[in-house]
């Protein structure tokens, strides 16, 4: 018997807004959860993913990918990649792991709560796919860096980061809670799938992978490349979400929620991102500047998917263009200079030659950034390694959880954009953060930073060691410099040897 | 006396931080305060220069001997720390 192509019947065995007898509807999909925003039933019906699928040949695929995935892992393990890999290159996986994997489950409870309470059936549908997808990613990227452990506990911190309040995971969490754990089925299909996903996911995949095979690590580059075609499928939910909402009426609504996630997202590709691209990487295997990624990925391919919706360019788009030159570059420093309080070893990106590449993709670097670097390079030329380590917290932004920067030296422009609400003094990065905040106060004024904290007495001693204690960092845990110094031309084991 | 927490926007650094001084210290021991967190970290000394303080959010330069305490100012209020030739 000859079976049916599945474009003769998905649309109809996946149209499955049944009437319920035993519930209304509003016990059904409570607004809180549904967040239909008064659209009609038959309104979310017209949902039309582009993407179709059944579970059947999901499930097919998937196995593909996993076999193909844990092959090339299984068939590299035994060559100890990592063992000659460049220190630089350890810490963006490191990094990586820590700030992502766990946070794959929480974009499961995300997808599940589309999965369960969108009013569209074609969402509810993709989103289940969505939910296996996001367990795969980390059962997957908990599952690579174990093999590690023995090498060092940095790797345990795939799983350990987000269940501590270590200041970068604390970060990620605040944003991820913002856009995954707390919001209605429509507003996470926007935030989470639509402008996180399609505006940021591609980069640190497809950009990283380019970056990985390059190094010459093709199991990271198999893993990554791997998750990004399931990210470039589930991602494409928000697009017949915004079409619904724009056509009934709550453009304004929708364009809101994007403005608000696009800029936290920006935020944290800035710490997470920047960094590894533009100075983690070896130099000899840098494929493009994180900036002419985000060029490529962001300014080209998301302007093209707003505009094909109908929808405006962030209010603050020009802020946004400009602090491409400016914002990871300051989180950079930020991350090495506090480099005790991550569980990765920053590499510092700044030799000579380094230097020149920094010159050329961001004209001016050494004339701002550089002079910071300068003093610091200068002191442990000088073997003054102790000048170059912190001895306070820098000022945490109330919105992102990062630390205030701006441009250095020449250019200096470091600005904090304060705001005193309900008779607390907060402090933000940027007017865009503080924009952020006054959109919906009763959401984040609780929030307490790392220094809120620290002032409040909840992180005791109060000292550096209190800190590294209430972040959970242990001996071969907190960070030191990736290669020794040996980029200022100086090393603590080239000094001992002399 | 008491401790006042301030965050300080170093002239040439990159990053704004958390200073704790007393709030009985003038402005030119605030200025000193922070210094120790930038100059000569990240920021090179500037020979002959002093270090004013001045709010953050209006630039108003404060008097060198004014008292943390009589300057209105906030805890964790930021303030400008800059190179000035009085």
């Amino acid at each position: 018997m000859s079976k049916l192509a599945s474009s003769e019947y998905y649309d109809l065995v996946r149209t499955t807004n049944w009437t319920p007898s035993y519930v209304p509807e509003s016990e059904l999909f409570p607004e809180a959860m549904s967040g239909a925003r008064g659209i009609p039933a038959e309104a979310w019906e017209t949902f039309d993913e582009p993407y179709k699928v059944t579970y059947s040949d999901y499930v097919a695929t998937q196995r593909e990918k996993d076999a193909g995935a844990y092959s090339v892992k299984a068939a590299l393990e035994r060559a100890n990649y990592i063992d000659s890999a460049d220190p630089g290159w350890i810490s963006t996986l490191q990094a990586h792991y820590g700030a992502l994997a766990v946070a794959e489950y929480a974009a499961a409870t995300a997808e599940a709560r589309m999965a369960r309470f969108s009013r569209a059936p074609g969402n509810r549908n993709m989103a289940t796919f969505g939910m296996l997808d996001e367990m795969r990613h980390g059962q997957i990227q908990l599952f690579f860096p174990h093999e590690h452990t023995k090498r060092s506990r940095q790797w345990d911190w795939a799983h350990k980061a987000m269940h501590t309040n270590e200041w970068a995971a604390l970060a990620a969490r605040h944003m991820f809670d913002d856009m995954m754990f707390t919001r209605d089925a429509v507003s996470v299909a926007i935030m989470l799938t639509f402008a996180f996903e399609t505006g940021f996911t591609n980069m640190q995949f497809l950009g990283l992978a380019a970056d990985a095979a390059e190094a010459g690590d093709h199991t990271f580059a198999s893993l990554i490349s791997s998750i990004q075609t399931d990210e470039s499928r589930h991602a494409q939910q928000g697009g017949p979400v915004l079409k619904i909402l724009i056509a009934n009426g709550k453009k304004d609504e929708a364009q809101k929620m994007i403005d608000i996630i696009f800029w936290r997202a920006w935020k944290l590709f800035s710490v997470l991102t920047g960094p590894i691209l533009d100075y983690y990487t070896p130099l000899e295997h840098r494929k493009q500047s994180f900036k002419e990624f985000m060029e490529e990925w962001i300014i080209g391919q998301f302007e093209r998917q707003l505009n094909d919706l109908g929808l405006d360019l962030p209010w603050y788009w020009d802020e946004f263009v400009r602090s491409l030159d400016e914002t990871h570059h300051g989180m950079h420093m930020g991350v090495w200079f506090w480099r005790p309080t991550v569980w990765w070893n920053p590499a510092a990106g700044v030799s000579p030659e380094e230097r020149d590449w920094l010159e050329e993709k961001y004209p001016g670097w050494n004339s701002t950034f550089g002079r910071c670097w300068d003093v610091v390079t200068e002191n442990l030329q000088k073997g003054r390694e102790d000048l170059t380590l912190p001895e306070t917290l820098p000022t945490i932004c109330n919105m992102c959880n990062l630390p205030v920067v701006g441009t250095a030296g020449d250019g200096w422009n470091v600005k904090d954009y304060q705001l005193v609400h309900n008779g607390r003094l907060y402090h933000f990065g940027s007017e865009v953060d503080r924009w952020c905040f006054q959109q919906d106060p009763e959401r984040y004024q609780g929030h307490m930073n790392v220094v809120d904290r620290f002032l409040s007495g909840e992180i005791q001693p109060q000292n550096l060691a209190g800190a590294l204690l209430y972040m959970s960092l242990n001996p071969g845990e907190i960070g030191v410099d990736a290669h020794d110094y040996a980029w200022a031309g100086i090393g603590k084991k080239n000094q001992a040897a002399e | 006396m008491a401790i006042f927490p301030l965050s300080s926007n170093f002239e040439g650094d990159f990053v704004i931080q958390l200073v704790v001084v007393d709030d009985a210290a003038t402005m030119d021991e605030v200025a000193s305060a922070c210094a120790v967190h930038s100059v000569n970290r990240r920021v090179a000394p500037r020979p002959g220069k002093v270090m004013r303080v001045r709010r953050h959010s209006t630039g108003e330069v404060f008097p060198r001997d004014l008292q943390v305490k009589s300057a209105g100012l906030m805890p964790t209020e930021t303030i400008d720390v800059i190179f000035s030739d009085i």
